[in-house]
């Protein structure tokens, strides 16, 4: 076994390590507006979505394709790169997910990788016009075109039952919005899972046993995803889930349906077209589009705006990890370059699990009410302070 | 795709977006309350209606409507896969 090979299979398991981050981190994207409306007990929501998570990463690859080959030169890429660039998407996704923030995983994916390119080969190796159509304007664009979609959607579901007393039409909205979930669910299978299997691409291209023709990933590829995002997803990301079912708009089974209708349809479409535009972005701008279709809902736009915040920040904040993994990588140079940055990721994820003990989100109490005053991250505590 | 931006692209997810997105739950509500009418329920003390047959086949006629829909999406976006693995090639998908 030499050198490269070991760097290929380390690279490869921190890429599905990053697939699992990704499942729990979106988790809420489909189930959290369930889970708020009780339409699903949170366990059942999790399971359900997990095993269409896992089906809907088979359905499409035109977004691995997007990952593989739009983004950065495919010829400059070395193994060293894809795995910088994979810490720095990690250690973004679990600071956000401590935070409770549902921040994009493809955006902290992708900015770990420009920025471990950058550190390595300078700007030319970046492909800058691939970046803004392909991953900068579609998350500006579809948070925005998702809310118009989830707010037209909420505004003629409440119109078409005006006047009808909500418990005759409860029972019928439940059945309706466990349906668009499990939609937005195999959605998410669709675009998200895509997103690891074109970075693992894009390692076996620069390993050279996958010749940068190819246009499908090898099976075990995508068998392998799929499983570590539906894992992930199973895992349930409790917090983000608290965020964006309780904090963003008290939500009704009606305003659930619209948005993750919504959701599933703009998600679908992308894949379909090819576009790698973030879930977490759609879902949002789904949820917040559902609080403006009802009439007299209130919507918490500080939420929105802290999330909005970390929307930005994303894309540079991960760049800079996936630099900075890049230089110490490179630095100290090989396997034992490799091997360094792995055992600090391992320390990194380890801490900040340590300090998600401190104050545990979990399907016990993920629907407590929400306190704007306290930290609205967590449940308030009857009587305890943190 | 010569722009930065694929404007056509994007129209389409925009308006199939639209009548996806929020025309199927449209769609799926007029069925809710065709059912919640056709039933002929009693509110609280008082008939609130007559059962209307009529009302409750619109209704399944709407859910059915939209079951349809959804499938013929699914099957759209995994055409491909399908027609890979099964060599059934539907809704216009080729062999490649």
């Amino acid at each position: 076994m030499n050198e490269s090979l070991i760097i290929l299979v380390l690279v490869v398991a921190t890429a599905l390590a990053f697939d699992f981050t990704n499942g729990f981190h979106d988790t809420g994207n489909a189930m959290a507006t369930s889970i708020a409306t009780g339409a699903l007990s949170p366990k059942v929501a999790v399971t359900l979505s997990a095993v269409l998570n896992l089906v809907g990463a088979f359905l499409s690859t035109a977004v691995a394709a997007t990952i593989a080959k739009g983004l950065v030169d495919a010829n400059l890429v070395t193994l060293e790169i894809v795995f910088a660039g994979l810490v720095g998407g990690i250690t973004w996704n679990l600071l956000t997910w401590l935070l409770g923030i549902p921040s994009s995983s493809s955006h902290a994916l992708i900015g770990g990788v420009i920025g471990a390119m950058l550190a390595a080969a300078g700007s030319s190796g970046v492909e800058w016009k691939g970046v803004v159509s392909n991953v900068v304007l579609p998350a500006v664009l579809s948070p925005v075109i998702a809310g118009l979609v989830a707010t037209l959607g909420t505004y003629s579901v409440y119109r078409s039952t005006r006047g009808l007393e909500e418990r005759r039409t409860e029972r019928g909205f439940r059945i309706g919005q466990i349906g668009s979930a499990s939609l937005a669910s195999l959605a998410h299978g669709t675009n998200d899972a895509q997103k690891t299997m074109g970075i693992i691409f894009l390692a076996l291209i620069s390993y050279g046993s996958v010749s940068a023709d190819e246009t499908l990933p090898p099976t075990w590829v995508i068998v392998s995803c799929a499983s570590a995002i539906a894992l992930g997803t199973y895992l349930g990301g409790w917090r983000i889930i608290r965020t964006l079912g309780k904090g963003l708009v008290e939500i009704r089974s009606p305003q659930g349906m619209a948005a993750e209708s919504s959701s599933a349809a703009i998600i679908l479409l992308a894949s379909h077209f090819g576009f790698s535009l973030s879930t977490t972005h759609v879902a949002t701008g789904s949820i917040l589009g559902s609080g403006l279709g009802k009439p007299g809902a209130e919507v918490r736009w500080g939420v929105a705006l802290r999330m909005a915040t970390a929307w930005v920040v994303t894309l540079p904040a991960a760049a800079l990890v996936g630099a900075v993994a890049y230089g110490v990588t490179a630095g100290i140079g090989g396997l034992a370059g490799v091997l360094v940055v792995f055992a600090g990721l391992l320390a990194v994820s380890f801490t900040i699990w340590l300090r998600s003990r401190g104050s545990v989100v979990s399907h016990d109490n993920v629907n407590d009410e929400w306190d704007d005053r306290a930290s609205s991250r967590r449940p308030a505590v009857a009587g305890a302070e943190s | 795709m010569n722009g930065w931006l694929d404007v056509g692209a994007l129209l389409k997810v925009l308006v199939f977006g639209i009548v996806a997105g929020a025309g199927l739950p449209a769609l799926f509500a007029v069925g809710v309350r065709s059912q919640a009418v056709g039933a002929g329920t009693i509110d609280g003390q008082h008939l609130a209606g007559d059962r209307r047959p009529l009302l409750t086949a619109a209704a399944y006629l709407c859910f059915a409507l939209v079951a349809v829909a959804i499938a013929a999406g699914v099957l759209f976006v995994a055409r491909d896969f399908i027609g890979h693995h099964t060599g059934w090639y539907v809704l216009g998908a080729e062999p490649s």
